[in-house]
């Protein structure tokens, strides 16, 4: 499978096909195409500047794009608008919410937005309330909560329609660990129940920890983009860690691609993992070194970024 | 677009600051302008004097000009006349008024007496009032001596009485149905001024969604923009009819301002909510931040509030400034809400009024609406 454009094996909720959006000079998306299954938690990952933002935002309907499209459930966003509102929830990366208002009125007013209304809207609102664990606080100003208690209902202001795709951005921005898990919970909880999550961040260990698809989109472009597990495979760096008091040079072998200092040890790169470690092992016997750590390296993201984009994550 | 507006009016209320910009501080310029300007009725001019001649017709004479309604006499001492001339010449004086010795007996021989008048150059217009008081009590003197002169040839009264009748009689009317005074300028005047600035409200809230990014979110919902338009206003609109109201009542209740025709006051206060949130509406998405609104807004209010006669009556305006003012919405307001007050005018006697705020106010709704879709665009 093509990583880069893979074909979708599952059934397919979003499909991005050359999306093109500029700013005066400044062309935003070049070319950003990626399909999202229905179900999954789709990670878009990418630095600060890289189209994320525009990229949701368009698929919000809330910027039009130059040219390209953005079918979801089959219907064309960039032309039918009325397909978005029903079926996507958007959660900017910004706080929206009324800091005036209860998060009960906030709720109600979003509710009321998206068409819910009546006895549903009330129904809807206590479910949301319980989901972000704020039901007590219902009835309390948004001015009066913590950071993290307006990140959650900032979410839940965009689940009141029951959307089938939610859209996150960059949602755990300045908030403390304990909320940053507490609103992975939630998301978790979604995905269970079915709604696909489009969730965008410059932080590769939350969509590590999160997500099951994922693409990786810098300066507009989307460089590669499938299931974690593939990307990881095919661009992740496959090494092995190895600690040995006394060695100063790691001796040279066909199955040792590159060594390079890590700390105290050596990071060594192949192809052949199990044959590279049975290897080492011989010859620490052999040479009689002694072996405090040997270790695969699990391939990161942070490499997966390298890799394709040829710079380390910036800010 | 109820949603909106039960948002709107939810944020106006809880808004402090609202209550005291559009409701508090404009009853604070009425009281404040009502106070200063409503004594006017008492404003005196104060004459010095010295009386070199000091008899009994020089001071029947003083006494005389003490008793013309404005005017305040205060004694000086004969010695002190080159410190008051000083005085004068300083600005720290206005007027002085100096009867000459040997006053009595001119009058007395049929001479003609004479008194010395100085003013400060800076009080001309002032000036030419006391001289004509001055004036119309020599004339008084002069009607004296040609009755006593008709006298001594042996005239009848009755027929002294016809010499002496004044050629041309002139009829005081006024044929307002309420008199025009200070409360009819300065209620109408500070309400339509503080209806203006309605506009920094507007944009202010406009910009604060804006900014937040709270009007890209609503406008991922499927909200239709023209309903958000719709809906940000009508709550603005209903706040000016409040705010009038509350004004007015104001007026009516603590200063007897006599309301007029309650159907055509109802809908000149229709039609300038209309004007002045129509204004604010264009003037919110046309501008590019809350400052240039908040500035705009002071040039349009109190720029207007000048021109178009609410602080001083609008014929007491310099006539270039007078037809600029004709092109302001707030002349034609106050000329509507003083003819329903003082005029007695109905529905009918104030079309004009009625007509020009109307078209001010649409104006201000279709800008709003051609450029709606820029300002949504910069929300993005």
């Amino acid at each position: 499978m093509d990583l880069k454009n893979p074909q979708p094996n599952r059934e397919t909720l979003l499909e991005v096909d050359h999306l093109r959006k500029t700013f005066g000079k400044l062309e935003a998306l070049k070319n950003v195409t990626f399909s999202v299954n229905t179900g999954s938690c789709f990670g878009l990952l990418g630095p600060n500047g890289a189209g994320k933002s525009t990229t949701m935002k368009i698929l919000a309907g809330i910027l039009s794009a130059d040219s390209g499209s953005a079918r979801l459930l089959g219907k064309n966003v960039l032309l039918d608008k009325s397909v978005v509102a029903k079926n996507v929830g958007y959660v900017p990366q910004e706080i929206t919410l009324y800091e005036e208002f209860t998060a009960l009125e906030n709720l109600t007013f979003f509710g009321e937005l998206y068409g819910v209304k009546g006895r549903e809207l009330r129904k809807r609102t206590e479910k949301v309330l319980e989901d972000t664990g704020l039901a007590e606080r219902a009835r309390d100003k948004v001015k009066t909560f913590s950071g993290g208690m307006k990140r959650r209902i900032n979410i839940g202001c965009a689940l009141l329609h029951r959307p089938r795709l939610l859209i996150l951005d960059e949602p755990t921005v300045g908030i403390d660990p304990q909320s940053r898990n507490r609103i992975f919970e939630m998301i978790r909880k979604l995905t269970e129940e079915g709604v696909t999550v489009i969730y965008s961040t410059h932080y590769m260990e939350e969509v590590e920890q999160l997500c099951d698809e994922a693409a990786i989109i810098d300066h507009g472009e989307v460089m590669a983009h499938g299931p974690l597990g593939e990307l990881l495979e095919r661009y992740g760096r496959k090494a092995v860690y190895l600690e040995v008091t006394g060695l100063k040079e790691i001796p040279q072998h066909p199955l040792i691609k590159a060594a390079n200092r890590e700390g105290i040890g050596w990071i060594l790169e192949s192809e052949n993992l199990p044959e590279l470690m049975q290897w080492l092992l011989s010859v620490a016997s052999n040479q009689r070194w002694e072996v405090k750590q040997l270790d695969i390296v699990r391939p990161s993201l942070e490499q997966v970024f390298l890799t394709v984009t040829g710079t380390a994550l910036r800010d | 677009m109820k949603t909106i507006i039960k948002k709107e009016i939810k944020m106006m209320l809880r808004e402090k600051g609202n209550l005291f910009f559009l409701i508090i501080m404009p009853i604070l310029f009425i009281v404040m302008f009502g106070s200063i300007f409503g004594k006017t009725g008492h404003f005196s001019l104060t004459i010095h004097y010295i009386d070199d001649d000091a008899t009994s017709m020089s001071s029947a004479f003083i006494h005389q000009v003490d008793q013309v309604k404005g005017v305040k006499m205060v004694h000086e001492k004969a010695s002190d006349l080159p410190d008051v001339i000083d005085k004068i010449k300083k600005g720290q004086l206005s007027f002085l008024l100096v009867v000459n010795d040997g006053f009595e007996a001119s009058l007395k021989d049929g001479k003609q007496a004479h008194i010395k008048f100085y003013q400060d150059p800076a009080m001309e217009s002032e000036g030419g009032t006391i001289e004509a008081i001055l004036q119309s009590i020599a004339d008084d003197y002069r009607k004296q001596k040609i009755m006593n002169t008709l006298h001594a040839l042996g005239q009848s009264n009755e027929a002294i009485a016809k010499t002496l009748e004044p050629a041309v009689h002139i009829k005081k009317i006024t044929p307002a149905v309420e008199s025009i005074n200070t409360i009819t300028q300065v209620v109408p005047g500070m309400t339509v001024m503080f209806v203006f600035y309605i506009m920094i409200s507007m944009t202010r809230r406009f910009f604060k969604e804006k900014d937040s990014g709270l009007l890209s979110r609503c406008q991922s919902t499927g909200m239709k923009p023209i309903e958000y338009l719709i809906g940000m206003w009508i709550p603005y609109a209903l706040g000016v009819v409040v705010q009038c109201t509350a004004l007015l009542a104001f007026g009516h209740f603590v200063y007897h301002l006599h309301l007029g025709d309650l159907k055509a006051l109802c809908l000149l206060i229709l039609a300038l909510s209309l004007c002045g949130s129509g204004i604010g509406l264009a003037l919110s998405v046309l501008v590019r931040g809350e400052n240039q609104g908040m500035a705009i807004t002071q040039v349009v209010a109190l720029g207007g509030a000048m021109v178009g006669g609410l602080w001083v009556p609008s014929y007491l305006l310099p006539s270039l400034v007078q037809k600029i003012g004709h092109l302001t919405p707030q002349f034609w307001a106050q000329k509507g809400l003083q003819d329903i007050f003082a005029h007695g005018a109905g529905v009918s006697g104030i079309w004009l009024s009625l007509v020009i705020l109307f078209a001010f106010g649409l104006a201000g709704l279709f800008i709003a609406v051609i450029r709606l879709p820029h300002f949504l665009k910069s929300a993005a």
